[in-house]
């Protein structure tokens, strides 16, 4: 195991920083901050090399020590875009700054191959920004993504990950991308991925895209996609950021190590000319865990250490992008057994995944561009299972079969696009994609592994520039499993007006059986289960519509609403049932039929330097019990409410944040205790989540972050789901450890 | 197998006491050993797969593992003619509407097989039906239940000799009944009426009697005497509305009967009630021995684990076994697994005097 010990790196900068914070800039060039309209900006931040810095008044003024000539100065302010300047003998400098509220349409680059803005896009994508991820001080995704509309979490305890569900559909039918490449984990390429094995601070962007982008991507986003964009070497030609949180956990907390949550990351950039770069980053998240309702040995929440690095190399010129990057990942958690008077057993989680992806792009002309992104993955886990006799003290690895075991996945993705801008109307997107996955280990079948060979075609065609139509359409040939024919998709993008836009589509979607769905045989004393190679892919009818309406009112306010539907009708589930060949078997079959269905309204209002986004969903999963039993609801649904409210503090020049949401109860119906034939209504409790955190910028170059996540303190909610059944999950599901407490700095250097 | 240095002493502390014994004792040669008053104990279960039933008696510390699919029937050595099929690997019996082998045929063998009605899981919801009673098969009902008088009346069964941690082996025809206070087994492949016919005659030392199809008489159970409880897999049932009668038949790895037809009782006691090291014999007052169901251990003494928790023995709770010799133990199991391998158990026990 690498461990990198931080702590001392993080102090060793805090100490420089201080020294450098009261270092007096001595009077040299003087300088005015100023907004696009020549208005004065308050309290800029002006900052240069090694963390030095000074703070302009309130009239904006600031003064420049002499020594700076030829230098380059970074001016941040709140509320407006940071903006680096090359200084050059100038005596009196006015450095204009953009506001941030010009920037609320984001960029994206999900399904596309050059970042395109959001607005522009035929697809209706969300965005999450470093910027808020740095506000939720976060050290995992899902921390940032459970007050997102539509997306819920269920924990797994007893392996220590979490299952993510997106729209009322279960992690398989979600994408995860990062930067278009695909991820593998524990059930294979792109199925139910831990999204915690991710390091967070390597984060650009998310983007999250509802409904299946099957023509781009392939399968399995029957609900939608997950696009995470990395850190991107910026013009600097030195960058580097330090971060240090530490996190209390229930109620417990040691510093550094032990109990509580504690976060050590350094990310560095080194420009090394104008076409070549080169990044490289550690980060150490070391979750202490949570016994919650156990006294003794046991977690009901697992010890975790994650330790993730990553190096990249990038490439720029005129017509010519390429990075290649090294992801690792190296996570181990721990699951301590009972005691036990005699002997206690103790198993070990170790992940181990090794990522490399190569991203490139190459313009041929103005009008023909050629890309490639392409990974290839390596994932091993392992399961190590020890004993100690507590008597004589003897320890040693077990014997029982299963409890020392490897999986082991590979998957490769290349995928290569082209872009022809035909003319002004019309460009053409024509693409091959090529997958491989193997898996191999305990209680997977031999198999020879999964190829997916599949090209694609779209065309987007712009009549006017208020109009664009985008139908697609790919054709899959897969070695394992019969993959529908062809796979259609249209989607399209008409303005109604200069602040009311139109988005619609339609696709098919299909998510293609797992390598464990096809290839997975258990068996013990009371299991007989067999994966069934014959399955065939899940297919959907996906429709989405969105409205957005975009309006400024006055100069420092303004008010964005999209309201969002869906409906996914999904055909061949794959699900359990008995085997007809033999009744003592289960296997997997392409049996049930699932619909889902929603809508979404989500509005974000600028004002000033302050923020506020709320938003309210309605989702409808399938009652697959109502096609027996018309009298029932065919859909069942659940609310969602969210808010995020930034609010920022002149007095001590401080940001305050507030994420908020509401998940709504989950209804279900299940057979009662009493009689088969009747159903009586259960659900899963719904539950409130609330971080508050504050952050403020001490000496230009360091954020402190301080908060509190979970405040209304949740840890279980209630399910009144399978009461008193052989095979019951308890009546209560693991949400969050309670309230936490946490401060953290993220210092940054550049030059 | 491991043992304990306080066992050993009391092994030679024991011999010390005969050799005492029979020196000063000349009057009655045939001295009894007295009971082992503490112990622990391993069980050999035979690892993950619980290939044995393991017999124990605790007053002699000795025990006897057999593997448990080494039988098929149990013909009762009791007052009645009963007969029990192999719960300890799942096995199930159907009763057909007929008489002579040769009318149950092959075809009618293989829609039973598919419908699923003789295995042993919870796809089964009337495997009830199809097995021993779990808690005393003698006296609530067994699946062969009453025994015919003669070979005219007795019913054909089908006979699933049971899979559960067990080998698959070849179903069978069965005919049982009673001739001239004798057992007869006649039984046949279920593709022929080629029928093999034995005789068991009752033996009163044993509780039960055994027959394996393959091997004829087989030695399983000790002397009823000489065992207090057996550990093994078996047949159990739980609670499950949708099953006939509320219950499903349902397998247990690590199940405990005590030796109900052997007299020895047992209850159990909470830690929270008085605790093992507490219980003396001034405690044995006012217990109720349970002597009509061999499930008061059963599967009580261990969780079976959840999503979040892995199996274990319950500290929470000891047996006092009361052996036929009129020996009181405490017992308490300590530990599902041995070198993290479950299917070898350990406990351990003390005299209470």
């Amino acid at each position: 195991m690498f461990r990198i010990d931080l702590n001392k790196l993080s102090i060793f900068l805090t100490c420089i920083c201080f020294c450098f914070a009261f270092s007096n800039a001595i009077a040299g060039v003087k300088g005015q901050v100023k907004d696009e309209k020549g208005q004065a900006v308050p309290y800029a931040t002006i900052q240069w090399g090694d963390g030095k810095g000074v703070l302009a008044d309130e009239n904006g003024n600031f003064e420049l020590p002499d020594h700076l000539n030829q230098s380059k100065i970074k001016v941040t302010a709140i509320g407006y875009e940071a903006k680096v300047i090359t200084l050059s003998n100038h005596v009196d400098l006015t450095v204009k700054l953009t506001p941030l509220v010009q920037h609320l349409d984001e960029v994206v680059v999900t399904g596309n191959v050059d970042p395109q803005s959001a607005r522009q896009s035929v697809y209706q994508v969300r965005t999450i920004s470093k910027e808020i991820i740095q506000n939720r001080a976060a050290s995992n995704l899902q921390e940032v993504l459970n007050t997102e509309l539509g997306i819920r979490f269920s924990q797994d305890n007893a392996l220590g990950s979490s299952n993510l569900e997106m729209l009322g559909l279960s992690g398989q039918n979600v994408k995860i991308l990062i930067d278009g490449v695909p991820m593998v984990g524990r059930q294979g390429v792109n199925n139910e991925i831990n999204i915690n094995q991710i390091d967070i601070n390597q984060i650009e962007r998310i983007e999250i895209v509802e409904g299946p982008m099957s023509v781009v991507y392939g399968a399995d986003a029957l609900a939608g996609v997950i696009n995470i964009i990395t850190k991107r070497p910026g013009d600097t030609k030195i960058l580097l950021n330090a971060r240090v949180q530490e996190e209390t956990v229930g109620q417990g907390y040691q510093p550094l190590t032990g109990s509580g949550n504690h976060i050590r990351s350094v990310q560095g950039q080194y420009r090394i000319d104008e076409s070549f770069s080169v990044s490289a980053g550690w980060t150490q998240n070391d979750f202490g865990g949570w016994k919650g309702d156990f006294e003794g040995r046991q977690y009901s929440w697992l010890p975790k250490t994650q330790n993730l690095g990553m190096a990249q190399l990038n490439f720029g010129s005129e017509d010519i992008d390429l990075s290649y990057g090294i992801d690792y990942l190296n996570e181990s958690i721990t699951s301590f057994g009972p005691e036990n008077r005699v002997e206690t057993v103790d198993s070990e989680f170790v992940t181990r995944r090794v990522m490399h992806r190569l991203t490139g792009s190459y313009a041929l002309n103005q009008k023909l561009k050629a890309a490639i992104q392409a990974g290839y993955t390596d994932y091993q886990r392992n399961t190590i299972t020890t004993y100690t006799n507590v008597r004589t003290g003897e320890t040693g690895l077990s014997n029982a079969p299963g409890s020392q075991a490897v999986l082991n996945y590979n998957g490769l993705n290349v995928r290569l696009t082209s872009i022809w801008d035909m003319h002004e109307h019309l460009a053409w997107t024509v693409g091959v994609d090529f997958n491989q996955e193997v898996g191999s280990g305990e209680r997977i079948s031999t198999n020879e592994g999964i190829n997916d060979l599949a090209f694609f075609i779209s065309g987007e065609w712009k009549p006017t520039a208020s109009f664009s139509l985008r139908p697609g359409v790919r054709r899959t040939y897969n070695s394992a499993y019969k993959a529908p024919p062809l796979i259609p998709s249209v989607n399209g993008r008409w303005d109604l007006s200069q602040s009311l836009a139109l988005k619609f589509g339609y696709a098919r979607g299909f998510r293609a059986p797992s390598i464990r769905e096809l290839y997975f045989d258990f068996f013990d004393a009371s299991h007989s289960i067999v994966g069934n190679p014959d399955l065939q892919a899940e297919t959907s009818h996906s429709y989405q519509a969105s409205l957005s309406w975009l309006n400024s009112m006055g100069r420092n306010i303004k008010l964005e609403s999209t309201i969002n539907s869906f409906y996914n009708d999904i055909d061949n589930q794959i699900t359990y049932g008995i085997s007809p060949d033999d009744p003592r078997l289960t296997s997997l079959f392409n049996l049930e039929n699932f619909r889902t269905g929603g809508v979404m309204l989500r509005n974000k209002l600028i004002l000033n330097k302050h923020s506020l986004d709320f938003g309210i969903s309605r989702i409808g999963r399938y009652n697959q019990i109502s096609s027996e039993n018309p009298d029932l609801a065919s859909l069942l649904w659940t609310t969602e409410l969210n808010a995020n409210i930034g609010v920022y503090l002149p007095l001590v020049d401080s940001h305050l944040h507030l994420f908020y949401k509401w998940t709504g109860a989950l209804p279900a119906f299940v057979a009662d205790s009493d009689s088969v034939d009747v159903f009586r209504p259960v659900q899963l409790d719904g539950f409130h989540w609330m971080d508050l955190t504050m952050k403020k910028t001490l000496f230009g170059s360091m954020d402190l972050t301080f908060g509190a996540r979970n405040l209304l303190d949740v840890k279980n909610v209630q399910s009144s789901l399978g009461e008193g059944s052989a095979h019951s999950g308890g009546a209560s599901r693991p949400i969050g450890y309670g309230r936490s407490y946490f401060i953290g700095i993220n210092y940054q250097l550049f030059k | 197998m491991k043992n304990n240095n306080y066992i050993k002493i009391n092994v030679i502390l024991a011999a010390f006491g005969m050799m005492i014994a029979s020196c000063t004792d000349n009057e009655n040669p045939t001295v009894e050993t007295p009971p082992v008053e503490e112990a622990y104990i391993e069980l050999n279960g035979g690892g993950t797969t619980f290939p044995n039933m393991v017999f124990v008696d605790l007053s002699a510390e000795e025990q006897v593992a057999v593997r448990r699919d080494s039988w098929d029937f149990a013909f009762s050595n009791g007052t009645a003619f009963q007969v029990l099929i192999n719960g300890t690997t799942g096995a199930m019996a159907y009763e057909t509407a007929y008489t002579a082998f040769s009318e149950v045929d092959e075809a009618y063998v293989n829609n039973l097989k598919s419908s699923g009605s003789l295995d042993l899981n919870f796809n089964n919801l009337s495997g009830i039906l199809r097995v021993d009673n779990p808690s005393n098969p003698l006296n609530n009902g067994s699946v062969f239940g009453n025994l015919a008088n003669n070979e005219q009346d007795a019913k054909v069964f089908i006979v699933n000799r049971g899979e559960s941690g067990a080998d698959t082996r070849e179903w069978k025809k069965v005919k049982i009944y009673v001739s001239n206070n004798k057992y007869i087994i006649e039984h046949a492949p279920t593709n022929s009426i080629e029928v093999t016919k034995v005789e068991v005659s009752k033996n009163e030392s044993h509780n039960f009697t055994y027959f394996s199809i393959d091997n004829g008489i087989v030695e399983v159970e000790p002397v009823k005497e000489k065992w207090d409880f057996v550990w093994t897999a078996g047949t159990s049932s739980t609670p499950y509305a949708q099953a006939t009668d509320g219950t499903l038949a349902y397998f247990f790895q690590d199940l405990v009967y005590h030796n109900i037809y052997g007299g020895v009782g047992a209850q159990e006691i909470l830690e929270s009630d008085l605790s093992y090291e507490d219980f003396d014999i001034q405690d044995l007052q006012g217990l109720n021995f349970n002597v009509d169901n061999r499930l008061t251990i059963g599967s009580n003494w261990r969780s079976g684990g959840g999503p979040t928790s892995s199996p274990s023995a319950r500290e929470d709770r000891y047996y006092i076994i009361k052996d036929k010799a009129g020996n009181h133990y405490k017992l308490r199991f300590l530990s599902l697994t041995t070198g993290g391998e479950r299917g070898r158990p350990s406990l351990e026990y003390a005299l209470i005097k």
